[in-house]
């Protein structure tokens, strides 16, 4: 038989907390009423003052040591970076990547044909990004990766490609971060 | 000197490396004596399987007494010898050749194929500095460079060791390889008229330190870090040769030979290593399929359709002289001993056949026998009977041989293999246990799926009589077993007995018993090398042999 039993009159505590129970109430819904006043003249003002950012439409802008999905880094002329080394597929402590190398005639002869990742096993931890010598992977700060289908959380090469101009402070700062090491 | 210190009847040279003390052979080089015993010494030109030529400067060492840093591959051992490879003065003459290598190496290990079992890599990092300090543009030179059939040549990245020179030269003597210029100009190449075209061309691409040879082949096909490495037995020919494949997601991505001095060397041909392709292709049979009353092969489960092989074999128990044999030399020694007690022992068959498919020999490594196990399977006890294959072409055309078990397909691809496929209409039944597609199976009434070299444990035993362990890299297709586990069940079917789990080393275990070739040879033995089957002679045995030949090596 369990020795520690507590035995606790609910009557009891329920009856003491009267009083409070409602000064309690009262103080949360000034809370309330405060922000609905507040949200409304900052609405009527055309200064919204609310604290909630209304995603899917709008997103925080996150500091650039955040960590989204990893991304492909597209070149000026449209290709990718990325020269299917493998060391990132190998760095992946989750499996996440799988590429299939492939040669080109460019004068960097090596391309990933398949470059997947499944968005749905990634766990962010950036070390695709850190084992990469190209800078050709790197952490956005895109987060959205539901989908309707198990297979649309499989990310090909062509959804992955992203502008470099668009990942170019995410780059400053990993070629701070390691530089300093 | 050496000759007082040593004691007569030991004819060993003692030496210290490193204050460990270690014993040589007389004659044997530094290096390699230091690497026999675990001392590593870093080396680029230096390969066991050719002369020396000292032309890297890598594996300098100091020894007592020396006026200057020896090269440890061409300094030969001599009794009392001390030897430091760690001091500082050796430790700087390494990062003073490691810099001058690394001088125009072109910094594009993420796109070579080397990068992973690169020495240039490996040295670097443990010997060389960690960052460059000369600022001038490296020396630009011609990439991926078309060099042979099989080989790739990428000039930036060679290191002039010339051991791909010097392979030329003494293992295949073609010389097709050389060095052009002089200097900081000179560079590997061929004659224009005459590429690296031999039947061991991608050996150089093996031999090759850094990436400046590579196999075409497997040129940008997948990173070496990610290959698990299964030892193997080439399965193309009777010679056997000890490769390595590198696997990856249940494909071959590569063949590679690995050294056994008793078979191969450190060598393989290219049409060996080259093919591979079939043991994961689309010609693979995957699907078991039985023939209906419609005539149409129809996917069924491979436990029902051993189940039907086994039927229609059980209507020949009693009438032998109709059934007939065709017999694989792919074969491992286990299956074929399982096959042997099937045909000979449960239903002797009146026809049984061992069709081994003939080419060239050249007296190096590529045998005649183009199948690895050949000999094996009549040291097992498969023996030609009722004539060949023109001969069962005949008997089933006269309408005497009515069943027929066929293993592979390469009885099709012998002399009257086109006779025999003329014939096979007449047949009642015909079970085709096979890994590839074959024509065969046009007149199948039973196809059940065979397995590939890769795909099972057992042993081949080569033309020279010595046999070696393969081991499974490859994973079947699920429900599909192989050949042994199909004869297995087959025969206890025919023998209403409860069928066992195969296990190949039991099934080595049953042959060491009943044959005496094999006597000596259980699978615990035959280790990397393999060992020499025949009858051993009273006064040397033949595991003593092979082991004196190991250990002797140079």
């Amino acid at each position: 038989m369990a020795t520690n039993v507590v035995t606790i009159d609910r009557e009891k505590y329920r009856k003491a907390a009267g009083p409070f129970a409602l000064r309690a109430f009262l103080s949360g819904f000034r809370v309330t009423v405060g922000h609905f006043v507040g949200n409304l003249v900052g609405w009527i003002r055309g200064k919204p003052t609310v604290a909630t950012v209304m995603f899917p439409e709008e997103h925080l802008a996150k500091p650039p040591a955040f960590r989204g999905m990893p991304v492909l880094v597209e070149m000026d002329n449209g290709k990718e970076r990325c020269v299917a080394c493998g060391l990132c597929e190998w760095a992946c402590p989750v499996n996440c990547i799988h590429i299939e190398p492939g040669e080109t005639t460019d004068e960097v002869e090596r391309y990933p044909q398949v470059f997947d990742i499944e968005m749905s096993r990634c766990m962010y931890c950036g070390l695709c990004e850190e084992a990469c010598p190209e800078e050709a992977i790197v952490m956005s700060d895109r987060i959205e990766i539901s989908a309707f289908t198990r297979a649309g959380t499989l990310w090909t090469k062509e959804d992955l490609l992203t502008p470099a101009n668009q990942l170019s402070r995410r780059l400053e700062h990993i070629r701070r971060d390691y530089d300093r090491r | 000197m050496s000759e007082e210190n040593s004691a007569p009847e030991d004819a060993k040279v003692r030496l210290t490396i490193d204050g460990l003390e270690i014993e040589a052979e007389p004659g044997q080089m530094l290096l390699q004596a230091a690497l026999d015993n675990g001392v590593e010494i870093p080396h680029y030109c230096y390969h066991p399987k050719l002369s020396i030529d000292g032309s890297c400067r890598m594996c300098q060492v100091k020894v007592e007494g020396g006026r200057k840093l020896a090269i440890s591959c061409n300094e030969p051992v001599r009794d009392g010898m001390v030897v430091d490879t760690k001091c500082d003065e050796v430790k700087q003459a390494r990062q003073g050749v490691m810099e001058l290598l690394l001088v125009n190496h072109p910094l594009d290990c993420p796109i070579c194929d080397q990068a992973g079992e690169c020495f240039l890599q490996d040295y670097s990092h443990g010997y060389g500095r960690d960052h460059a300090r000369t600022t001038a543009p490296r020396r630009k030179g011609v990439k991926r460079s078309p060099i042979g059939e099989h080989v790739v040549f990428d000039q930036e990245r060679c290191i002039l060791c010339r051991r791909c020179v010097r392979f030329t030269q003494e293992i295949t003597e073609t010389d097709e390889l050389r060095v052009f210029g002089i200097g900081d100009h000179s560079h590997i190449g061929t004659l224009p008229d005459a590429p690296l075209n031999n039947d061991y061309s991608v050996n150089v691409a093996d031999i090759c330190p850094v990436g400046a040879l590579l196999s075409s082949d497997f040129h940008h096909k997948r990173r070496v870090w990610f290959l698990e490495d299964t030892p193997s037995v080439c399965p193309s020919c009777s010679k056997g040769c000890n490769v390595n494949l590198g696997v990856f997601k249940n494909e071959i991505q590569r063949m590679v030979p690995r050294r056994n001095d008793e078979v191969n060397d450190t060598w393989m041909c290219d049409h060996g290593r080259l093919r591979y392709a079939f043991t994961s292709n689309e010609t693979r049979i995957k699907q078991a399929r039985v023939r209906d009353e419609s005539g149409e092969l129809v996917d069924t489960p491979f436990r029902l359709a051993i189940e039907t092989a086994a039927e229609q074999l059980r209507g020949t128990v009693d009438a032998p002289e109709s059934f007939g044999v065709i017999a694989s030399a792919h074969l491992t020694n286990e299956e074929s001993f399982l096959l042997a007690d099937l045909c000979n022992a449960q239903i002797s068959a009146a026809h049984v056949v061992l069709p081994v498919i003939r080419g060239e020999a050249d007296g190096f490594l590529i045998q005649e026998e183009k199948a690895a196990n050949a000999n094996g399977a009549r040291r097992m006890g498969i023996e030609e009977r009722g004539g060949g294959v023109q001969d069962l072409a005949a008997a089933i055309e006269a309408g005497t041989v009515r069943t027929l078990l066929v293993f592979g397909g390469d009885a099709l691809e012998v002399s009257g293999g086109e006779e025999l496929l003329a014939s096979l209409p007449k047949l009642e039944s015909l079970i085709l246990v096979a890994p590839n597609e074959t024509d065969f199976r046009d007149h199948a009434s039973v196809l059940i799926p065979g397995a590939t070299f890769a795909e099972k444990d057992g042993s081949f035993t080569n033309g020279e009589d010595r046999v070696q362990w393969i081991t499974r890299g490859l994973n079947l297709p699920e429900g599909v077993e192989t050949e042994g586990a199909t004869l297995t069940r087959i025969g206890a079917m025919l023998k209403n007995s409860k069928p066992e789990a195969f296990d190949a080393i039991a099934v080595l275990n049953k042959i060491a018993a009943a044959v005496p070739e094999f006597a000596h040879i259980n699978q615990a033995d035959l280790g990397a090398e393999g060992l020499v089957c025949g009858i051993p002679a009273p006064s040397e045995p033949a595991p003593e042999t092979t082991d004196a030949t190991v250990s002797g090596e140079a």
